[in-house]
């Protein structure tokens, strides 16, 4: 549904994408991730073709968004980073309006404004100003503006930032509801477990370009994981002798040994083996967070 | 660390685009932009009010001066045409500042997102303005027959010039609305301009009595088309309303391709309060 190559945006001297890479199929939900500046939202907006690349190629369901970047906006449902409303005309009066510009009139206009309402929660606050509605109420109306015309991709930029849980757990389970019937869903976030509720296969953004993509199994599998181990004399190591192997990767931390690990059961029966003798052995498994850490944070230059 | 994983799940595809013929897809979405856009300017009807009554007391204020000084008829021509440009150029001030208004909101950076072309994003704002602006004219120009005598030799010259004056005052609001990056600016090109399109094109004042160097560059300003065109389409002057009226849209629309192709570069997408 989206395929972009070799994305490449230069403001002056700096590359906000340096070689972009990524493609979305329909029915995935793609979750984007990457420090500030890394590329995600120059991204976006070179799909939708505010920005222009400078090279590559993107298409949207096969059109090429370069040559025809309307043909390619049609088929998709976006929500900006930034706030985006007219918060002087209802939260109705801004949903009808992008409903109608997503090719939705009359009674199917009606409808589509009262499902997605309902779906986001906001169909007790149709008839007030956008303005005046609390930042979630903000939040959910930007996402239904997003939804309201079923498009085939959705692009949503950071969409629960500054959310309340109410307002999270609306929008993930209306992108579920959305990749079920078979949309690509580009979900750009800060909040990594957002992504393993969504179930989403991920990509990695770094200084312009993506470093890594696959799921989120495949992708933690190469990341180590963590012994904890507490000794009952209250000692960080159990005054006994760490096997060399496994000295370089172990700290202590609180009162308990840490060993970062990417075999844990084989660390811990070369610690038993070598006369460790622990109170409680707890394994932490590597999660999103030690990937975003371990890929997107190893780029301290590309913050911008 | 470089990771790639091919095995991605590909499920089936279920949409299709829908594909509605150019120009009905045109119109539906400008019919959209006309819609909401009035919806935002009836939403506070204050400056909208203030734009149409202003107009009327000003000219039930300053007529006696000008019949006094040009006798009667030209007179109440002089002071309708001083009203109309004068007071059409607050007209500039809704369109510049629809523009900026969604600039700062970032909903224009939010509709480029859309299928709409910026000329269709410029035009779905245009028709509210000129709807309001000619029902401006209107109302001086009614007031000018009934209370002051105004003699009109062609209503459908009159028609015209307004008609082109108004296209190029939108096209020239929308060139400011997308040059201008704060409301502070704004106002700052609102005054000078202002100041400029009435005073040099001979609004308020006839050229005739200003200063000789002022003459020579008062048809740099639109102003000074809008006065012409005025003058002949009161006088019944057919070729002079033509000439005129093509100056001005020359304006307009240079303007307007202006904004247009600044807006579809997306130089335009944010602005500051």
């Amino acid at each position: 549904m989206l395929a972009a190559q070799g994305l490449v945006k230069r403001y002056g001297a700096r590359r906000a994408l340096d070689g972009f890479d990524l493609t979305v199929q329909a029915g995935e939900i793609v979750g984007l991730i990457g420090h500030n500046g890394a590329g995600k939202t120059t991204f976006v907006e070179a799909v939708t073709g505010v920005v222009r690349p400078d090279e590559g190629q993107v298409s949207v369901g096969g059109v090429d968004a370069r040559r025809d970047p309307r043909g390619a906006r049609r088929q998709i449902g976006v929500a900006p980073q930034a706030l985006a409303l007219y918060i002087s005309a209802t939260a109705g009066e801004n949903l009808r309006l992008f409903a109608a510009l997503a090719g939705l009139h009359g009674r199917a206009q009606h409808q589509a404004v009262a499902r997605v309402a309902e779906e986001m929660q906001l169909t007790g606050v149709l008839g007030q100003r956008a303005g005046l509605l609390s930042g979630g109420q903000q939040r959910r109306t930007q996402a239904a503006a997003a939804l309201i015309g079923d498009a085939p991709l959705l692009l949503l930029d950071e969409p629960t930032a500054g959310a309340d849980p109410q307002t999270r757990a609306a929008l993930l389970e209306a992108v579920r509801a959305r990749a079920a019937r078979g949309a690509a869903v580009l979900y750009t976030t800060h909040y990594l477990p957002e992504l393993t509720d969504l179930g989403a296969t991920l990509a990695v953004a770094r200084s312009g370009r993506i470093i890594a993509r696959g799921s989120q199994q495949s992708l933690l599998s190469g990341l180590p994981g963590e012994l904890r181990l507490r000794f009952a004399d209250g000692s960080e190591t159990g005054r006994f002798a760490l096997p060399a192997a496994i000295r370089a990767r172990a700290t202590a931390v609180d009162g308990e040994l840490r060993i970062s690990s990417t075999d844990p059961p084989a660390d811990l029966a070369a610690l038993l083996a070598a006369g460790c003798s622990p109170a409680a052995v707890d394994v932490r498994r590597p999660g999103l967070d030690d990937l975003y850490n371990s890929l997107a944070l190893e780029a301290p230059d590309a913050a911008a | 660390m470089l990771l790639h994983d091919t095995a991605i799940p590909r499920p089936r595809v279920t949409w299709r685009p829908a594909t509605p013929t150019a120009w009905r897809g045109s119109m539906s979405r400008i019919g959209a932009i006309v819609r909401h856009n009035t919806i935002l300017l009836l939403r506070e009807p204050g400056p909208l009010a203030s734009r149409l009554i202003l107009p009327l007391a000003f000219l039930a204020l300053l007529h006696p001066l000008y019949q006094a000084a040009q006798g009667h008829d030209a007179g109440a021509r002089q002071a309708v045409i001083a009203t109309l440009v004068t007071f059409s150029l607050l007209g500039l001030s809704i369109v510049g500042g629809s523009i900026l208004t969604e600039r700062m909101w970032r909903t224009w950076g939010r509709l480029r997102m859309t299928a709409l072309r910026p000329a269709e994003l410029l035009a779905g704002k245009a028709v509210p303005v000129l709807a309001a602006m000619l029902a401006q004219q209107a109302m001086v120009i009614g007031f000018g027959v009934g209370v002051l005598g105004l003699h009109v030799a062609s209503l459908a010259l009159l028609m015209a010039a307004l008609l082109a004056w108004t296209l190029a005052l939108i096209g020239m609001g929308a060139a400011i609305g997308v040059l201008a990056r704060s409301l502070a600016e704004l106002s700052v090109i609102f005054d000078v301009g202002g100041m400029i399109l009435s005073s040099l094109g001979g609004a308020l004042v006839p050229l005739t009595a200003m200063p000789g160097w002022v003459r020579h560059i008062a048809p740099a300003s639109p102003g000074y088309w809008a006065v012409s065109v005025l003058h002949a389409a009161l006088s019944g002057d057919a070729v002079g309303t033509v000439r005129a009226s093509a100056v001005l849209l020359g304006f307009g629309l240079a303007c307007g391709v202006f904004a247009a192709v600044r807006a579809d570069r997306g130089a335009v997408r944010t602005a500051s309060m």
